[in-house]
């Protein structure tokens, strides 16, 4: 039971948070949000970090690194509210490294370490609101090759990838398969996002298709989960920096001749947002740490973080936009934009009341960390 | 990183299992289980036993003859005492007092006391809040003048926990009116057999007589009594509670209690209402939240890499998690939960419950519960503490 930090931890963290600083800043994040909420450039430059193959094995050209890692640089992806989609690079290659065949590893992995392709896991069908199980996209086999059709929703930066992880029925049950965006049949229908990043309507029509598995839904449990592990991570560094935009407007504002920090009622407000932010933290460390467990202890864990992680970013984000008063709510002040980047976080991977519904579902006679 | 405890940690806690396991008597772990009447015999017993073992005073290290266990080693032996069903460890004499003299107290205080305290035989009470200083416990007025070789102590403590068992108990009094209240505060043991040492009973709104006023109207208390030195007994007293970290969130009682929760939930017919059963899901998240943060602390303890203010918080959320667990247990009853049939808390009762066994203690429980957020620095209060560290 340990919770330090590898002095190669602090080293990944201090190198992205060098980047964050320099190379991405308010207005440079700013301008790509005007210029559609995607910046290959900036992608790419995540790439050169290594962080593009942070899950890629040493011998696909990765740095072969785990959960802890990838934590530990979603926080300080999340301080910045980077735009580009790493935590989708996460999932894609912790999937195709874990389930697909030898052949798309080799073809893949590579490109997605070396940053020339951003594959995203493309799942959200309009019936199924949060089910995984829930999937109209068809898949057919003819001989050794496979095409898929049906359509997916919301899939992260979808007209700009290179391919999708798209989960899809075979022969009655789930399969998952990756489908490049360039291959005949499939058109992407992209739009600007909230909180200033950018997603798209993907429609495949018996569009080719690779198999990673026919055990597509453990993979795209498995795959969710990544991604929340990784939201959870992100929200911590959003969720910081919040607490410290807060903390210093309240000991610069002053009202009533005074500096609104002496007021106990706020004070009181920022020792709950400090509650939550702790909460907060903790389950996203529960979340990493347990992303290799067995898969009912995986989705079990994952769905109590999700759920902590989702009222404390609500409880947080809501009370900074209040603490701030009318700034708070305006396009130029930057705390608007963490509380934009929240609300996409709480609804990404199931939402809060959907994780509470699957943490009662899942529970246990016991409880507990180790339960 | 490491959610795991090591081999040698997983070792530990096994031994410690198999040692309460066997040794704690299960008529009393009955009543823990149950929220049944603990008597003075029954806390007296599992203190002696565990005083034999030598772990009364767990948190002890060895030149005292305590085991010397790290933070983590404590919290294993917390936990397993918890989950087994024992009572808890009223905390006064070896967890409270104790640390303070061993740091502050002269060797002739430390051969004269430890080994009462040790042997679970002396039974220790905390005398520090007063009916005028509540959370603001600077504000206290007991006094001690100084007479030759005496101090004469007139004043009254209030809240005094389980103070009609007491034998001893350690106080904090005021020894000078000049400077900020806390310069003048002095720390004393005061044998409660003294002449002018009156116990009086405050009865709680469960019924129950867990607290006491204790006056004190002339009480002469040898001057070899103080520990350390006269007016530094405010800092002896932060010592302390700097030694209360991670067990005020008493996280290891709330999983027995949850447990308990859902078996109370099932035998009502709740736990598949999904209202009721969410509850309980929120509750199950709080409690590995709470879990979790724990774990952080003492991970900072055993590494000293990195420190974690947040004492604050443990108590808040572990605080407000016994209170919410004592709550959903009463709402599962309903209506059940109501009769108050005092002997129907007690263990081995042969007359009709109403209902069943497992409501009858659940509304006095709830009720005994809200005392959580209010003892130990009220909830307000640690909200003052927290936002300083954050705000400045």
């Amino acid at each position: 039971m340990d919770f330090d930090f590898s002095d190669e931890q602090e080293q990944l963290r201090d190198a992205v948070r060098k980047w964050v600083d320099k190379g991405y800043t308010f207005e440079r994040r700013r301008a790509i949000v005007k210029a559609g909420g995607f910046d290959r450039a900036a992608y790419g430059e995540l790439a050169e970090l290594g962080l593009a193959g942070l899950y890629v094995s040493d011998d696909q050209g990765g740095m072969g690194m785990g959960p802890v890692e990838g934590m530990v640089v979603m926080e300080e992806l999340g301080r910045g509210i980077v735009l580009e989609p790493l935590g989708q690079t996460l999932i894609a290659s912790g999937i195709l490294g874990g389930y697909a065949p030898e052949a798309v590893k080799s073809s893949w992995l590579p490109k997605i370490a070396g940053g020339e392709a951003l594959v995203v896991l493309a799942y959200q069908e309009r019936k199924a609101r949060w089910r995984l199980d829930v999937c109209e996209t068809q898949a057919t086999q003819s001989g050794n090759a496979w095409s898929v059709s049906g359509a997916k929703s919301l899939v992260p930066a979808g007209d700009m990838v290179e391919a999708f992880l798209v989960p899809a029925i075979a022969n009655g049950k789930m399969a998952l398969f990756l489908v490049e965006r360039g291959a005949n049949g499939v058109q992407a229908r992209g739009y600007p996002t909230q909180e200033g990043g950018r997603a798209a309507e993907v429609e495949f029509k018996s569009a080719p298709a690779t198999l990673v598995t026919l055990d597509g839904l453990a993979a795209l449990e498995h795959a969710v989960d990544i991604g929340i592990a990784a939201a959870c991570a992100e929200a911590v560094g959003v969720l910081d920096k919040t607490m410290d935009v807060t903390v210093e407007y309240m000991n610069t504002r002053k009202q009533f001749g005074v500096a609104l920090a002496t007021f106990q009622a706020l004070r009181h407000r920022v020792a709950d947002m400090k509650m939550q932010l702790e909460l907060a933290r903790s389950m996203s460390y529960y979340a990493s740490l347990k992303l290799n467990a067995p898969a009912d202890e995986r989705r079990r864990a994952l769905a109590r973080a999700k759920y902590q992680l989702g009222v404390s970013m609500r409880f947080i984000g809501q009370n900074s936009v209040q603490l701030h008063g009318g700034i708070g709510v305006t396009d130029e002040y930057i705390g608007s934009h963490y509380f934009k980047k929240l609300t996409q976080l709480e609804l990404s991977f199931g939402d809060t009341l959907h994780h509470l519904g699957e943490v009662s579902a899942r529970m246990q006679d016991t409880a507990g960390v180790f339960a | 990183m490491d959610l795991a405890f090591t081999p040698e940690e997983q070792k530990f806690r096994e031994d410690v299992r198999a040692w309460v396991r066997t040794n704690l008597p299960q008529d009393i772990s009955n009543k823990v289980h149950n929220s049944l009447h603990l008597t003075r015999e029954d806390m007296q017993q599992w203190a002696r036993i565990l005083g034999k073992k030598g772990w009364l005073g767990y948190g002890w290290p060895k030149q005292f003859g305590g085991p010397g266990w790290n933070a983590v080693q404590k919290h294993l032996f917390e936990e397993e005492c918890a989950l087994a069903g024992a009572p808890r460890i009223v905390p006064f004499g070896p967890v409270m007092v104790a640390p303070v003299i061993m740091t502050f107290g002269s060797p002739e205080q430390q051969q004269r006391f430890l080994p009462g305290i040790a042997s679970g035989e002396v039974w220790w009470s905390q005398g520090y809040s007063e009916p005028g200083s509540g959370s603001d416990l600077a504000s206290l007025k007991t006094r001690a003048e100084r007479k030759g070789d005496k101090y004469i102590v007139n004043g009254q403590k209030t809240w005094t926990t389980l103070a009609q068992y007491g034998e001893w108990i350690f106080c904090l009094v005021r020894t000078s009116t000049e400077g900020k209240p806390q310069t003048g505060i002095s720390f004393l043991l005061i044998d409660m057999k003294s002449p002018g040492v009156t116990v009086r009973p405050i009865i709680m709104l469960d019924g129950g007589h867990e607290v006491n006023e204790v006056f004190f109207d002339n009480v002469e208390v040898p001057a070899e009594n103080l520990i350390g030195e006269e007016n530094k007994g405010w800092t002896y007293a932060k010592h302390l509670l700097s030694h209360e970290r991670t067990n005020i969130a008493d996280v290891n009682r709330a999983k027995r209690e949850l447990e308990r929760l859902k078996r109370i939930a099932k035998a009502e017919n709740v736990y598949t209402d999904t209202r009721f059963r969410d509850e309980i899901a929120k509750l199950e998240v709080d409690i590995v939240a709470l879990e979790m943060l724990v774990l952080r602390v003492l991970s900072a303890e055993k590494s000293g890499k990195n420190s974690l203010d947040i004492a604050g918080l443990l108590k808040i959320k572990g605080s407000e998690i016994q209170q919410r667990y004592s709550e959903l247990m009463m709402l599962a009853c309903g209506a059940y939960s109501l009769p108050y049939i005092k002997e129907a808390m007690e263990a081995g009762w042969q007359g009709d419950y109403v209902g069943a066994a497992h409501c009858a203690p659940l509304a006095s429980t709830y009720f005994n519960m809200r005392k959580t957020t209010i003892y130990g620095g009220s909830n307000e209060v640690q909200r003052n503490i927290v936002a300083q560290t954050v705000l400045g």
